[in-house]
């Protein structure tokens, strides 16, 4: 198991599917303070590829690589 | 072994790399059959299906016999790419150990999905063909009305993504301060060995179907599970090619779609000279026009196409059953439509069936299919970097306002 990240806030985005997770974690991180850490949780298949590309696209950070949990992905990505 | 096993099942496949096997195995396929891969086509039929089945009389819809209603799904090859598409998918989530079924927080996406999924149904069938034969399959076959297709496609999907940004529409996440626990992994895993027995069964029924003579649907049946297997390992999604552009200047899938379908043009036109087949043309109508708008939209409304739709239900993505029940709707109501309600009529009888092969000569059509396959790339390519110019003006702006 990872390290235990001590997460800001957290987005529990399992159930929705694309493109709701890309969008819903970019607008809360742009709502976050700079350096707060946000906790992403998704089970929608193609959001384990475009959640990360898409934040780091945006300028984004992980404090670490995603996680693979299961049918679910864990992201955590600094804002 | 064990990591040629985790490439192929734990992890996505290069959509360039499946796009272009995509193109490959379609080109292929019309040069053993002379149809081409079409899904909605199926949707249609099945539509006609249900309605015989509640006793409706469709005997007078002319749509039905334009679009060959006969027998049953399981006699039809078309029905067997759409059965096969989904057993493909199926299988590969199994074997990656991927189902799980996914509620969507959000109930509003049911009705979206729902609705979407109608529109989408109706546009397409209206165009006569979906992502596939009015696009990614249709371009290939040098039908003119294809680019109709893919033009008002890219602009329904426009409209599509502004509405998915509106706040009622896209709903709220539900945020939470704090970390919040993972789901406890399950200790036994027991998807894989379902996966290999419904791969075993599904293989033995293509050897039936081959050996018994029924070569049509045995092509059919393998080349749908091929589909099936590369949608969804390469997680294939065209709603997405157009609406993230839009929506987060997103263009992998868009330039991975362009290229797949610049091999498949390219053997296609070899296959068609070789053999000497006849390409499969549509109509050209304003019913083209006013049907990939339709669909654009629709497909971002229900946030998948009609293929994109199969994979993801097979996940277990629930909000997938709407959407797929919805595609039906539509294409039935536009075989309803079509002659009823004077669809044809006012949208599709002055239309023209127009092959570039036939107006252009072989080297004309694929010349300037090429040409505009490489517009698209290229307006591709814009699209993302205006997006990119306009986040960077964006951050640098909120970096100076703090």
């Amino acid at each position: 198991m990872q390290a235990k990240l001590e997460a800001d806030f957290t987005l529990d985005l399992r159930g929705e599917s694309c493109p709701y997770p890309v969008i819903y974690t970019l607008e809360t991180l742009e709502g976050m303070n700079k350096g707060e850490l946000l906790q992403v949780i998704t089970d929608c298949p193609g959001s384990f590829r475009n959640v990360p590309e898409e934040a780091i696209a945006h300028g984004y950070k992980f404090a670490q690589d995603p996680v693979k949990n299961g049918q679910e992905y864990v992201f955590h990505i600094y804002a | 072994m064990k990591s040629s096993i985790q490439f192929i099942f734990q992890r996505y496949w290069n959509p360039y790399l499946v796009l272009v096997m995509a193109g490959i195995l379609s080109a292929l396929y019309f040069g053993l059959t002379s149809t081409v891969w079409a899904v909605t086509g199926e949707f249609t039929r099945l539509g006609g299906d249900i309605l015989l089945l509640f006793g409706v009389d469709i005997s007078d819809w002319q749509y039905f016999d334009m679009v060959h209603l006969q027998g049953t799904t399981w006699n039809r090859p078309d029905g067997w790419i759409v059965w096969g598409m989904f057993a493909g998918a199926l299988i590969m989530v199994l074997l990656s150990n991927s189902f799980k079924i996914r509620l969507p927080q959000q109930k509003r996406r049911y009705v979206q999905g729902l609705i979407g999924g109608i529109i989408a149904g109706f546009g397409a069938r209206l165009a006569l063909g979906c992502n596939l034969a009015a696009f990614f399959t249709g371009v290939p076959q040098f039908s003119f009305h294809s680019w109709i297709f893919i033009v008002a496609t890219g602009i329904g999907t426009f409209f599509g993504a502004k509405l998915t940004k509106t706040r009622w529409w896209k709903g709220k996440p539900s945020l939470i301060r704090g970390n919040t626990q993972p789901t406890q992994l399950k200790k036994r895993i027991i998807q894989p060995y379902v996966g290999g027995v419904i791969a075993a069964l599904y293989i033995g029924l293509i050897i039936y179907f081959f050996v018994s003579g029924q070569k049509l649907l045995g092509l059919g049946a393998l080349f749908g599970l091929a589909f099936g297997i590369l949608i969804e390992r390469g997680q294939i999604c065209f709603t997405s090619a157009f609406r993230d552009l839009f929506l987060v200047g997103r263009s992998i899938m868009a330039k991975a779609i362009i290229i797949g379908m610049a091999v498949s043009s390219i053997l296609t036109i070899i296959v068609i000279s070789i053999y000497d087949l006849t390409p499969i043309t549509q109509i050209a109508a304003l019913s083209t026009f006013v049907g990939g708008a339709l669909f654009g939209l629709g497909i971002v409304m229900a946030s998948g196409c009609e293929t994109g739709m199969m994979y993801r239900l097979m996940e277990g993505q629930i909000l997938f059953l709407p959407v797929f029940v919805g595609n039906i709707i539509g294409a039935t109501f536009l075989a309803y439509a079509w002659d009823h309600l004077g669809v044809y009529n006012v949208l599709v009888k002055s239309g023209t069936k127009i092959n570039l092969l036939d107006t252009l000569g072989p080297i004309g059509a694929i010349s300037i299919t090429l040409l505009m396959l490489g517009g698209l790339y290229a307006l591709t390519v814009f699209g993302e970097k205006r997006y990119q110019r306009k986040l960077a003006i964006k951050r640098g702006m909120s970096i100076h306002a703090s």
